[in-house]
């Protein structure tokens, strides 16, 4: 019971991270219908920033503040620059876009900050903030989750409360008409990419702050397929089901697979693409995704 | 808009054409392998670039994979971008056969094709129910699951875990081949001479060079057959549903058929491509066949131009040489060397993507063919002209 | 002396190489209803696209006096123009009341709340429904409330594109009779492109009609419903 204990709450620092990740890509999604592959790399480079502003002495939240800004204007010059010009109903022009962006993305971080893994500010306070028999909930834990769920209620009051929020959930649910309500689609999109970029950055930030990690470029490559899988998961158009799916993704990872026996560790990856393989073909609008999906 | 040289489809001109034109290029793929069978590398600055059969081999492994991605992606219209998994599956099917069962490298290919095929065609069915952007996602999840499957411990005797499978190919050459004496008739021109090297071959040189031709000679095989393929009824009705599927569906064509065949058809050549790169390099290791060689020959495809046969060929020189080339170029005038440290190789074909996609979508061959339109263009009769 | 408020000269419009119309010359003066009629495939909805800036057109386009030829169709609505696309166009996902906040998307001004409550008196089953997803709506209600997001902007110059079509005639009626009391009590001038010719003529004041992408008939719109021509193709005479 305490092993099962424990693997939730290690379900729950990954799967808060994932959540952030598939939220960035729910985002885009619902704008957009493209799946920007990117994302992760994006992130990661978001956190790189995080961590250089660290390191010239930015004190730690400031620099996760203003890393996510950073990456958000960015985010908005890369949709302004490559994105926009194409057929949003074309998709394989934007694929191998973000694929491009993808390997530029990772090959920056690498050439400005190499493999070496370098250490990030610690975000949360050490130590375990609850014990029940075996089973430590570290204080780590909690706040990945609890900021986790902050950010998904900020962007909530965002995209519901605000004006800008309004023109992003419009220009998602019908383009045209949109715009012949006077909506700027173009700097609609790119607040999209930023709030995206955003969310991702501070995901990654997230994940790096682990008190046993380190940052170095591949850190997001593997969250990808994880987060991708995560957003399916919970319906690719919207943002609560990344939170679910990210949740589900990061106990299924600890708890079904370690607490399984005979499935050895690398099975982490082959159990999120088989879920991935079954949210696809037998239930593409996942748990809380709309039903109108693209079918042949 | 005339052309110095017009030349219309089925006339003897055309076919003397076409003649000249191959025995051009079977004349200089020959030169290229009797100069680089020893020659590693050239010189520019202080920076050395691979080139030799090596690195050509790899081309051609890779040109193989991206012919498929070709078949499915250029033809078909279905975003698949897991083909890294079946250029591994093909190379770790074939490595076991050479080193548990001391199959020739030929007869691999016997069980490399129909296997990828019929894992291809499975893999295919999802595109039945999905499309676009879900299909991309799926497949690429899969490929990112490869290297993992071939680590698993269960399969560790045919894959030899994560430290690969090292195989033993024999490469000779077949005695009736007077390799040794083309060479040195070669190394018999005045002034060209001393690049056809010096001496006879080695039995190394002539090995790789026999395995060039050999590889040559496959992939020779394969881009005939697709370009059979492309023009008949089959390859219409994948145009036709990468075009419109609807009209497609409409029009008889069965869509479940084409697609998984496509499939089908790509993940074969893949599994060619993975058969003939285990072939050079000797070992098969997880990370050889991660996902990052999905993009790789996404780039390769798109750099090449898609939907073109000829595309596959620049694509697969463009990653065997590229990220290679990248990071030997450790110093430039005026950049720093500190940039030139690190993933270059990737960076620049990234770059590439981008700007290929933005700007020049045909790739470098359509770039290549409407230039030559200016010097010579191919008429078609049977074809009208609407506007 | 009333003034043209909208103005079309040498109207071409094209989809790629097909040209639809083919260089049509229509106007609409302030506080009328100008109608265009026609069959399907005739022009109408890629006109009304046109005046919107959906579509690549050649020729000019004025309202009120200025040339909104190469304006965005963003642009266009904040110049006082609001156009109701065929099949309602409403979001679907966002609930009534933020559809009809969307629709005010380019005010400013602190008479929004104002103005949906207007919404709702006029039609109290948008009120009932007003935290339900826009399609969850019938075709009626949705119809009415896409004419209502339109009106959200305060625009001078109205643009309704078949929005009789695929209603029950009760709905259809209904929805008119709303129309003519918008023109009449507060001016709104609108532009109403119909294949409903009798429906349509009933309440304009004047029509054009579109045959083929160009105009083969134009007057007021008595002399419209007496013309034989009228009669026979499209009121079934």
């Amino acid at each position: 019971m305490d092993l099962f204990l424990q693997r939730l709450f290690d379900g729950l620092t990954n799967g808060s991270a994932y959540a952030l990740i598939a939220v960035a890509l729910v985002l885009i999604f619902k704008a957009t219908t493209l799946v920007n592959f990117a994302q992760g790399e994006q992130a990661m480079l978001g956190a790189f920033i995080v961590l250089q502003l660290w390191n010239w002495g930015v004190p730690m939240w400031i620099a996760v503040l203003a890393g996510m800004l950073i990456s958000g204007i960015l985010a908005a010059g890369l949709e302004r620059t490559f994105i926009r010009r194409f057929d949003p109903a074309d998709h394989l022009p934007l694929v191998i876009i973000t694929l491009g962006l993808f390997l530029v993305l990772n090959a920056v971080a690498a050439i400005v900050w190499r493999y070496d893994p370098l250490a990030f500010p610690q975000l949360f306070p050490h130590g375990s903030a609850i014990t029940i028999g075996n089973a430590r909930l570290s204080w780590y834990s909690i706040f990945a989750f609890g900021s986790c769920i902050l950010v998904l209620l900020l962007l909530h009051v965002l995209l519901n409360r605000t004006k800008i929020g309004l023109s992003f959930r419009a220009v998602s649910s019908n383009l045209e008409s949109s715009r012949l309500c006077g909506i700027k689609v173009g700097p609609t999109l790119q607040f999209g990419w930023a709030l995206a970029a955003a969310a991702g950055t501070f995901g990654a930030s997230i994940y790096a702050a682990n008190p046993v990690l380190q940052i170095e470029p591949s850190i997001m490559l593997r969250a990808l397929i994880f987060s991708i899988t995560a957003a399916a998961l919970g319906g690719l158009d919207n943002l609560w089901g990344a939170l679910l799916g990210g949740l589900t993704i990061g106990f299924i990872q600890s708890v079904l697979v370690q607490y399984i026996p005979f499935i050895p560790n690398e099975m982490t990856l082959t159990a999120t693409v088989v879920v991935l393989l079954i949210v696809l073909t037998l239930r593409p609008s996942g748990f809380l995704g709309t039903k109108t999906v693209e079918r042949v | 808009m005339a052309s110095r040289f017009t030349f219309t489809k089925g006339t003897p001109q055309y076919r003397n054409y076409k003649t000249i034109v191959w025995a051009l290029i079977i004349a200089i793929f020959l030169l290229i392998g009797f100069a680089f069978v020893d020659v590693g590398s050239i010189s520019i600055g202080s920076n050395k670039y691979n080139l030799s059969l090596i690195r050509l081999n790899k081309a051609i492994a890779y040109g193989i994979a991206i012919l498929g991605l070709q078949v499915v992606i250029g033809y078909t219209g279905q975003i698949a971008l897991g083909q890294s998994f079946f250029f591994g599956m093909g190379a770790y099917i074939a490595a076991w056969l050479v080193a548990d069962h001391s199959w020739p490298f030929l007869l691999t290919l016997l069980v490399v094709v129909p296997t990828c095929f019929l894992v291809g065609m499975l893999c295919g069915l999802p595109a039945l129910r999905i499309k676009g952007l879900y299909l991309a996602l799926l497949t690429f999840g899969l490929a990112a699951l490869f290297p993992t499957l071939v680590k698993l411990d269960s399969l560790y005797e045919y894959t030899g875990g994560a430290n690969g499978k090292l195989t033993g190919y024999k490469f000779k050459a077949p005695s009736w081949l007077p390799l040794d004496e083309i060479a040195q008739g070669l190394q018999a021109i005045p002034l060209l001479g001393s690049f056809f090297g010096d001496g006879p071959l080695s039995n190394r040189e002539e090995s790789r060079l026999w395995k060039y031709i050999l590889f040559a000679i496959v992939a020779g095989i394969c881009f005939w057959l697709i370009r059979n393929l492309i023009k008949s009824r089959p390859g219409r009705a994948m145009r036709a549903v990468r075009d419109n599927e609807t009209s497609a569906a409409v029009s008889g064509i069965n869509l479940a058929a084409t697609k998984t065949i496509s499939f089908g058809i790509a993940s074969a050549l893949g599994g060619i491509g993975g058969a003939i790169y285990v072939a050079e390099v000797g070992i098969a290791s997880p990370d050889d066949f991660s996902s990052l060689v999905a993009i790789y020959l996404i780039v390769g495809l798109v750099v090449g131009g898609v939907g073109t046969l000829e595309g596959a060929i620049v694509g697969g020189l463009v990653y065997a040489l590229v990220p290679d080339w990248a990071s030997s170029t450790q110093s430039i005038a005026f950049v720093p060397e500190r940039w030139l440290q690190g993933p270059t190789g990737s960076l620049i074909l990234g770059i590439m993507l981008i700007l290929l996609t933005l700007f020049m979508p045909g790739g470098i061959v359509n770039a290549f063919k409407r230039g030559t339109t200016k010097v010579i263009q191919i008429k078609d009769p049977s074809r009208l002209k609407t506007k | 002396m009333t003034d043209v408020l909208l103005k079309a000269e040498s109207l071409t419009a094209s989809y790629g190489q097909i040209e639809v119309l083919h260089g049509i010359n229509f106007e609409v003066f302030d506080n009328e209803i100008a109608v265009i009629l026609g069959a399907n495939g005739a022009g109408k909805t890629t006109t009304i696209r046109a005046l919107s800036g959906m579509v690549e057109t050649t020729g000019i386009i004025t309202f009120k006096r200025e040339d909104i030829s190469q304006l965005e169709s963003d642009a266009i609505v904040r110049k006082g123009v609001a156009h109701v696309p065929q099949g309602r166009g409403t979001f679907p996902e966002l609930t009534v009341e933020d559809n009809l906040r969307v629709g005010a998307f380019i005010r400013s001004d602190n008479e929004v709340q104002n103005d949906i409550q207007n919404c709702y008196d006029t039609y109290p089953v948008l009120f009932e429904r007003r935290t339900q997803t826009a399609g969850s709506l019938s075709g009626g209600e949705q119809q009415m409330l896409a004419v209502s997001r339109a009106l959200m902007s305060r625009p001078q110059l109205l643009l309704l594109d078949e929005p009789s079509l695929g209603l029950a005639p009760q709905i259809v009626e209904a929805l008119f009779e709303r129309f003519l009391i918008m023109n009449k009590d507060h001016g709104t001038t609108m532009l109403i492109v119909e294949q409903n010719a009798q429906l349509a003529l009933g309440m304009a004041d004047r029509g054009y009609v579109l045959e083929a992408g160009e105009i083969v008939l134009e007057g007021s719109a008595e002399s419209l419903i007496n013309d034989e021509a009228i009669i026979r193709a499209y009121l079934g005479g």
